[in-house]
């Protein structure tokens, strides 16, 4: 009999269909009736083992075997997820976090907010928080952040070359440490960088204590000691003998109170110490509204054509060891005026006789500086003698300038002795041990020290450095020192404020801090380097609870109320009397008896920072080179030395190859004429030519310092210069000087200024009537779609919350190209190599173009900075064929990279020439391969010992760098935005990650019905927030009181190519001179502006009809 | 009616001997010569000149293919390109080939429709010359773009990207539609003259594999009274089809600059005057390939001195139209005030790159005027290095609009200059082996000379001639 199997268990899905009610029924008599009726797969209608169900499961089977065997190939990658078992407080993933800390550099430290990424720093900025400070910074502190993913950097101990176990070497310092208690640091030399550092000096003075017979030196290669000697000289108390610690003065220059500057060989907005500071200074003068508002002025006498000069009002250009002789005819003049310090006239009288040639520039340059009593500055630059700053300090006390424009703050700094006393006592045998933190005498100590050989003569040499560098390499035993960000430590501001040096990150390799590794060399109980800073600290802090004070002032980045009064002292004739009997009187220079500078670089600074790719592809503001040094002349220089630099504005630039001799020693490099440079003058900038580098740095110019003397450190005379041959290639980022007297920059003198407050407008092109629309608007070329009004009569630009608009004031911008920096490590930008640079392939979002106006041996400097222009009828747009580069509603111009397949046509039709193209993948190429000639096929290379095409298919995203590079490099890389392959054009963003982070936030603050606009000042573009001068200002149109707004109202504002109707949101403020009439040298109009006129043009009148209003809700309004 | 029964007042004198049109084919060569001799350089050994012509350029397009390969693996850097001169030999490369495809189509097309019957003789290899050069200038556009795999991205293909459709607006996405509609029209175009003729040589072949190939592509061709009549119409049609195309192509691929607002390029002149330079430069390198292969293939008597005279007075005409739009070109630019403007033609003529200039002034102007003397256009010497100069001048035309334009413009820091790599000279002497090599092939394997068409122009063909018709048997 048969059994009847119970009913299938499975779940039945979709609807039922029934033939009959005995089926609807299902009763145990219809089943039997169907078993017996059909016989022929019946069952399988109660049967659960089915045929038909068993190639269900089956085909089922196979299909997962295979999508499981086909999909092991598609997965993503196994990650191992180690989720918060409790989340840090305060954390949210994805979410930058932000610390205060600051940057260490030379005597004194830079109050820095850095940014931290999932616990990675990727971006540090000025400390907006910090008094008196605005929030900028210089190139050097942007592109810090570079150094600590730089794979050259020295990863592990090393002795006599040989990688050492971290311990090792700490046994080493231990070892020291006896060896130095037992003979109280018989034999025991320092050698060190300068330093702010409370901590270290602290730990200093111990050392020095535990072993008295231990000595101390230090050394910069670019020293500004001189200004805190000086201010100490003139003002200060005197040195005091025996104590470890020796009184110094800081000066501190206030160019925002100053509304007379004179710079005596100054680069104060370039190369100078804590130029960001300065250049916020300065551009607080420059700052002006209407034509009536007050203007400062500039004078500046140099040699070198620097920032400075190309921002002066008024520039002498004389051999630098003129100087001392202008700084004492303007001394003595200054004086005579104002009849303070009387006594000082008749010394100066000995050292003034050859500024005769500049009689009347200095005469009425005094003249002018009397007028301004108690708002006039004199600063003298490190590359002079202490006698000029004495001089210089002369003229500020007679102006009343000590307690406003200058401030002096007193400070202690440990003593020390210098490099030369070093030498003698090694070179008499004296130093057993020496130890050496951070300074890298063997490539930047004076020639005649011959200091690798001298060094040698020391029995141990102990190193602590960044760099296995050249001192590295020549030491015995060499300890891996720490990035500023992955330390410990603390420093003092140029007004002596207190600031902390925090870490943002663990040591990322086998680094030692600073503060450890002195503390264990001395066999110090303490040798924690946070216990060090705070023990400090607690010794610094005021009232209050200690432990309060410590978190707010790691929180705040400063201690507040930590700088020493500023005292009122009077000046010192006697200091200065006997200073100027130091001065020789100068031999006069000639082609065959050159002088010669030796100048910080404005990119690497002494070659610190050589091996940084974001510094090497910098160009130097002024000269626009990239990836090396050249050998600066005057035209005229050139000319008497029959040396032929012919410009061809070629890609392919090739200059003479020539050998400069001082002294016996040479060097070679490539020449290169700079206008405005001082005649028989050679500039030789420091830096460059490294002995040994890193991959970035390796073979990038000459080194300047092998002909450096020790007795004259930053000139000399008697210099030699031989052609030796015309090869050498050159990258320079623009190759044409002249502006052509087009009106891109625009600028004119103050009282131009005031007769025609719109003159800016009035350079207008001139325009032929029909070309504008019913609403008084130029008719674009390119119509931007969201222009069109819908049905409700408002375009959809109308709608939105937002119109991004940025405004850039040229009065301000000095040039130091920070911005350019910021923007490279914000926006993930790859540096290129020369090689590429030659083809102008370079990728800064943002330039700065410089230009020259007059004559070659004198021309005004005119700079501007130049980027995506966000044109609301974009030419880029329109001829896209793939819709890469398209609009958004609140006026940026985006760029999606994704859809872009390189037909390259947007830069072709962009008038500013501000797109950027990855010609090859330069965010994949090795480091090595910068240097060229030109990329390998990955095709035919191998990496690592792999096939570069199984690498890149293994992991595209490190393609075919290598290992190192790609762990470390990776790091730095702001992950909110995308880092471009190969093949797509890229731009200016406006820094749109920032501001949809600000939207989003006031999105979440603004709750369901609340307020989405965000609010004025919220978003900074990386460049505006880099921007010392606070030139470039970002911000809404739509609100009439944004500053950008009130900016864009101005009358200075104009649009550069406004003929071509793009109407750019990015408008320029212009450039306003204020000459001194009286001055030998004034002329009614600025060089350019002059240019401009020689092409037949003439101020327009653009009424109210024509005007095209500032802002964007003007412009509205205007319209109907 | 004879014609002695006519009073001889009424007797019509036979033109001047001067007045007689020079006959299409010399030497009263009959129809079968031209069907043989025609198809002795495809039927006979393979001669040793093809070889030695065939070797090199073979070569030479292997080059081709490894500096393709080699520039996508690396990336468009390793041209010269830079900025702001992001176009460099590419596209001056593409617009050159494309305007040396526009003869073919205009002499079988245009000329067609205008009963030209001189055109029989060259239509067919300058149409395989069309075809083949547009094949040259489509690997640039689609090459010189950063990331070649997503070259689909101009076409309105659906996708799953967003949906994002190409932009309409954009001049590239014009030519993408105008170049592939020129090249298909044209290959058709070409392929139906064909069929007649792959009919002969099939109905010639003595090899199977020849007599199937042939057979193949002549679709049953059998010559009857239907296949010509529907022949002759699709001809006809595709003819008419054809004529918009060859103005069409290169007034669109002028409009990549004209569109643009650089000075230089942003200029409503750009159409015609494009189309006269492509037309130009099309006829320059018909003659440059027909003059040595008249005498190589023995075929003196079908393409004519009077052949030649007749395309050296087309390149005449179009090279005085180029000269005109130069000098239009200086006079708007003066007469615009617009400094700009001035600028980039100013210049043109003595900036850096004066020298590129002078060169296209020197052989897109001047040297068509020597086509002026009939003895000038009768030697066959000059007016293939002539030809040749033609060639030239038109790439330096598109050099002196492209570069010359980019290299400085609005602002002067960008102002830069141009040069190109090996990459950039290897891969333009590639397009010519790939060029050579097609076009090598086509002798080869196919009749150069329409043999259907020039038979249709001899005298034997007209029955009003006395050389021609069917004599016997008169008209009932």
């Amino acid at each position: 009999m048969k059994t009847i199997p119970p009913p299938c268990p499975e779940p039945e899905s979709g609807p039922q269909y029934w033939r009959s009610l005995e089926q609807l029924s299902d009763s145990p008599q219809f089943r039997q009736w169907v078993e017996r009726e059909f016989p022929h797969g019946a069952g399988e209608m109660s049967d659960p083992h089915s045929r038909r169900h068993f190639m269900r499961i089956m085909a089922a089977s196979f299909l997962l075997a295979g999508a499981g065997g086909m999909g092991s190939g598609c997965r993503r990658p196994e990650e191992k997820i180690l989720p918060f078992g409790k989340a840090p407080e305060n954390y949210i993933h994805g979410v930058p976090q932000y610390f205060a800390t600051s940057r260490p550099s030379r005597g004194t430290a830079f109050p820095l907010v850095a940014r931290s990424n999932d616990g990675r720093p990727t971006k540090v900025e000025g400390n907006a928080q910090f008094p008196g400070q605005a929030g900028g910074t210089d190139v050097y502190t942007q592109a810090s952040i570079l150094d600590l993913y730089d794979p050259d950097r020295s990863l592990k101990v090393t002795q006599a070359g040989n990688t050492r176990k971290r311990e090792a070497g700490i046994d080493f310092l231990a070892e020291l440490a006896r060896k130095g208690q037992s003979s109280l640091g018989a034999g025991i030399a320092f050698l060190s960088d300068r330093s702010s550092s409370p901590s270290r000096h602290r730990l200093q003075s111990e050392i020095l204590a535990k072993w008295p017979a231990a000595r101390w030196f230090e050394h910069e290669a670019v020293d500004f000691e001189v200004h805190r000697e000086a201010a100490r000289a003139a003002f200060g108390p005197d040195p005091s003998g025996a104590t470890g610690m020796r009184p110094v003065v800081s000066p501190v220059y206030r160019l925002e109170k100053a509304s007379r500057i004179v710079t005596l060989d100054a680069d104060i907005l370039g190369s100078e110490e804590e130029s960001a500071r300065l250049i916020q200074g300065y551009a607080h003068g420059r700052r002006l509204e209407k034509p009536t508002d007050p203007l400062s002025r500039l004078y500046a006498v140099e040699s070198l054509m620097t920032l400075t000069g190309g921002n002066a009002d008024h520039r002498l250009r004389v051999v630098p060891s003129l100087v001392p002789a202008i700084a004492a005819r303007l001394a003595q003049e200054v004086l005579r005026v104002t009849g303070a310090l009387g006594e000082a006239v008749s010394p100066l009288s000995g050292v003034a006789g050859p500024a005769s040639a500049h009689e009347k520039w200095i005469v009425e340059c005094a003249k002018d500086l009397a007028a301004h009593k108690g708002s006039s500055l004199v600063v003298a630059g490190y590359r002079q003698p202490l006698a000029v700053h004495l001089m210089a300090h002369a003229i500020n006390a007679a102006l009343g300038a000590v307690g406003t424009t200058l401030e002096l703050r007193p400070l202690m700094a440990p003593a020390s002795g210098s490099l030369p006393e070093l030498a003698a006592l090694l070179n008499r045998g004296q130093v057993d041990t020496l130890v050496i933190l951070n300074d890298n005498p063997v490539y930047s100590a004076p020639a005649d020290l011959d200091w690798a050989s001298t060094q040698r003569k020391a029995k141990t040499v102990v190193r602590l450095g960044f760099y296995q560098d050249e001192t590295g390499l020549a030491a015995d035993w060499h300890f891996p020192a720490t990035h500023y960000l992955e330390s410990w430590s603390d420093g003092r501001t140029a007004d002596g404020t207190l600031v902390p040096v925090q870490p943002l990150i663990a040591p990322l390799f086998d680094g030692v801090m600073e503060l450890e590794f002195l503390a264990r060399l001395a066999g110090l109980p303490v040798t924690s380097a946070y216990e060090i800073v705070r023990t400090t600290f607690k010794a610094q802090s005021l009232a209050g609870d200690p432990e309060q004070a410590w978190k707010k002032f790691l929180h705040d980045g400063y201690l507040e109320g930590s700088a020493p009064k500023p005292v009122a002292a009077s000046f010192k004739v006697s200091a200065l009397v006997s200073s100027l009997a130091s001065l020789t009187p100068p031999a006069p220079a000639s082609a065959e008896k050159l002088e010669v500078v030796f100048f910080r670089d404005s990119r690497v600074d002494d070659g610190r920072q050589n091996n940084n790719g974001w510094l090497q592809e910098l160009p130097d503001p002024v000269t626009k080179m990239v990836w090396e040094n050249v050998v600066l002349l005057s035209q005229k220089t050139a000319d008497d030395l029959k040396l032929q630099i012919v410009d061809r504005e070629d890609n392919n630039l090739r200059v003479p190859w020539v050998r400069v001799i001082l002294a016996g020693r040479n060097v070679e490099g490539p020449a290169w004429i700079q206008p405005g440079m001082a005649d028989h003058t050679v500039g030789l900038a420091l830096g460059y030519g490294r002995g040994k580098a890193g991959r970035v740095g390796q073979n990038t110019g000459y080194n300047a310092y092998k002909i450096r003397p020790a007795g004259s450190l930053h000139r000399a005379a008697g210099a030699q210069v031989q052609f030796l041959e015309n090869l050498h290639p050159l990258s320079t980022t623009q190759n044409h000087w002249a502006m052509e007297g087009r009106p891109i920059v625009r600028e004119a003198n103050l009282e131009q200024f005031k007769e025609r407050p719109d003159f800016a407008k009035g350079m207008n092109m001139h325009e032929p009537p029909g070309l504008r629309g019913k609403d008084g608007q130029l008719e674009p070329l390119y119509q931007n779609p969201l222009d069109i009004p819908g049905p409700d009569g408002k375009s959809p630009r109308d709608r939105a919350t937002h119109a991004w608009g940025m405004s850039i004031d040229l009065n301000t911008c000095v040039g130091c190209s920070a911005c350019m920096i910021a923007c490279q490590g914000e926006n993930n930008i790859p540096i290129v190599g020369k090689n590429q640079v030659s083809r102008n392939r370079e990728m800064h979002w943002i330039r700065l173009d410089r230009y020259y106006a007059g004559e070659v041996a004198d021309p005004q400097m005119i700079l501007q900075p130049m980027l995506c222009q966000h044109c609301e009828s974009a030419p880029c747009e329109n001829v896209c064929p793939v819709n890469a580069t398209v609009h958004d509603e609140e006026g940026l111009n985006v760029m999606a990279y994704n859809r872009c397949v390189g037909t390259r046509y947007c830069s072709n039709n962009c008038p500013y020439k501000v797109r950027r193209f990855n010609y090859v993948d330069y965010n994949r190429r090795p480091l090595h391969l910068l240097a060229g000639p030109f990329y390998t096929t990955p095709l035919l290379h191998s990496t690592d010992g792999e096939w570069d095409l199984i690498r890149w298919w293994k992991n595209p995203d490190r393609g075919i760098r290598p290992d190192d590079e790609w762990e470390l490099l990776k790091l730095v890389k702001n992950p909110d935005v995308t880092v471009r392959m190969r093949g797509v054009m890229e731009k200016c963003t406006f820094c749109v990650q920032r501001i949809e982070q600000a939207k989003i936030a006031q999105k979440v603050k603004a709750g369901p019905q609340g307020n989405i606009e965000v609010p004025d000042g919220t978003i900074k573009t990386a460049c505006e927030q880099a921007c010392p001068s606070g030139a470039i200002v970002f911000g809404n149109m739509k609100d009439p009181n944004s500053r950008v707004s009130k900016l864009k109202a101005q009358q200075r504002d104009y649009t550069v190519l406004e003929f071509l109707a793009t109407k750019p949101r990015i408008t320029y403020l212009a450039k306003i001179r204020n000459p001194n009439p009286a001055m030998p040298d004034y002329a009614k109009s600025p060089g350019s502006f002059k240019e401009w006129e020689g092409m037949g043009n003439k101020l327009g009148h653009h009424g109210a009809a024509h005007g095209t209003p500032g802002g964007y809700a003007a412009d509205k309004k205007g319209a109907h | 009616m004879s014609e002695a029964a006519l009073p001889s007042s009424i007797k019509i004198a036979p033109p001047p001997a001067e007045l007689e049109r020079e006959p299409l084919v010399r030497n009263q060569r009959g129809i079968g010569w031209l069907s043989d001799q025609v198809a002795a350089i495809m039927e006979g050994k393979t001669p040793t000149w093809w070889w030695m012509a065939f070797v090199p350029s073979f070569g030479f397009m292997s080059l081709l293919g490894a500096m393709l390969i080699y520039q996508i693996s690396v990336g468009v850097g390793v041209w010269g390109n830079n900025h702001p001169v992001m176009w460099g030999w590419d596209i001056i490369n593409f617009v050159w080939w494309i305007g040396i495809g526009h003869a073919g189509t205009l002499i079988s097309a245009i000329l067609f429709l205008l009963r030209q019957k001189w055109r029989t003789a060259v239509n067919r290899a300058a149409e395989a010359m069309t075809i083949f050069a547009v094949m040259c200038a489509g690997i640039y556009p689609a090459l010189h773009v950063g990331r070649v795999w997503f070259d689909w991205w101009l076409f309105p293909i659906p996708n799953s990207n967003g949906p994002v459709w190409p932009q309409f607006r954009s001049p590239l996405m014009w030519d993408v539609f105008a170049v592939s509609t020129y090249f298909t029209v044209s290959a058709l175009f070409w392929y139906v003259g064909l069929i007649p003729d792959l009919a002969v040589m099939r109905d010639r072949a003595k090899t199977t594999i020849r007599k199937f190939l042939y057979g193949l592509f002549a679709l049953g061709w059998t010559g009857s009274n239907r296949h010509w009549s529907n022949y002759e119409k699709a001809y006809l049609i595709l003819a008419g089809l054809s004529t918009p195309l060859v103005l069409s192509v290169h007034s669109i691929v002028s409009l990549d600059f004209a569109v643009s607002q650089l000075p230089g390029w942003h200029t409503t002149i750009f159409p015609p005057y494009f189309v006269a330079g492509a037309i130009f430069s099309g006829f320059g390198m018909v003659l440059t390939l027909l003059v040595p292969l008249r005498k190589i293939c023995k075929l003196e008597d079908v393409i004519t001195m009077r052949h030649i005279d007749v395309m050296c007075k087309v390149t005449l005409a179009t090279g005085s139209i180029v000269g005109y739009a130069y000098g239009m070109e200086f006079f708007i630019a003066w007469y615009s005030g617009s400094p700009y403007e001035r600028f980039a033609f100013i210049n043109r003529a003595i900036g850096p790159y004066a020298w590129g200039y002078w060169i296209m002034i020197g052989c897109n102007v001047l040297v068509p005027q020597l086509f002026w003397w009939k003895a000038i256009r009768r030697n066959v010497w000059i007016v293939f290095i002539l030809s040749i100069l033609v060639n030239i001048g038109m790439w330096f035309e598109r050099f002196v609009i492209i570069v010359i334009s980019l290299h400085r413009e609005f602002l002067p820091s960008n102002w830069s200059y141009f040069k190109p790599t090996w990459v950039d000279i290897c891969t333009f002497l590639g397009t010519f082996g790939l060029f050579f090599t097609m076009f090598l092939l086509f002798l080869r394997f196919l009749p150069m000379i329409a043999i259907s068409e020039v038979k249709g122009v001899t005298p034997q063909a007209d029955p009003h001639h006395p050389l021609g018709g069917a004599k016997e048997g008169g008209h009932h």
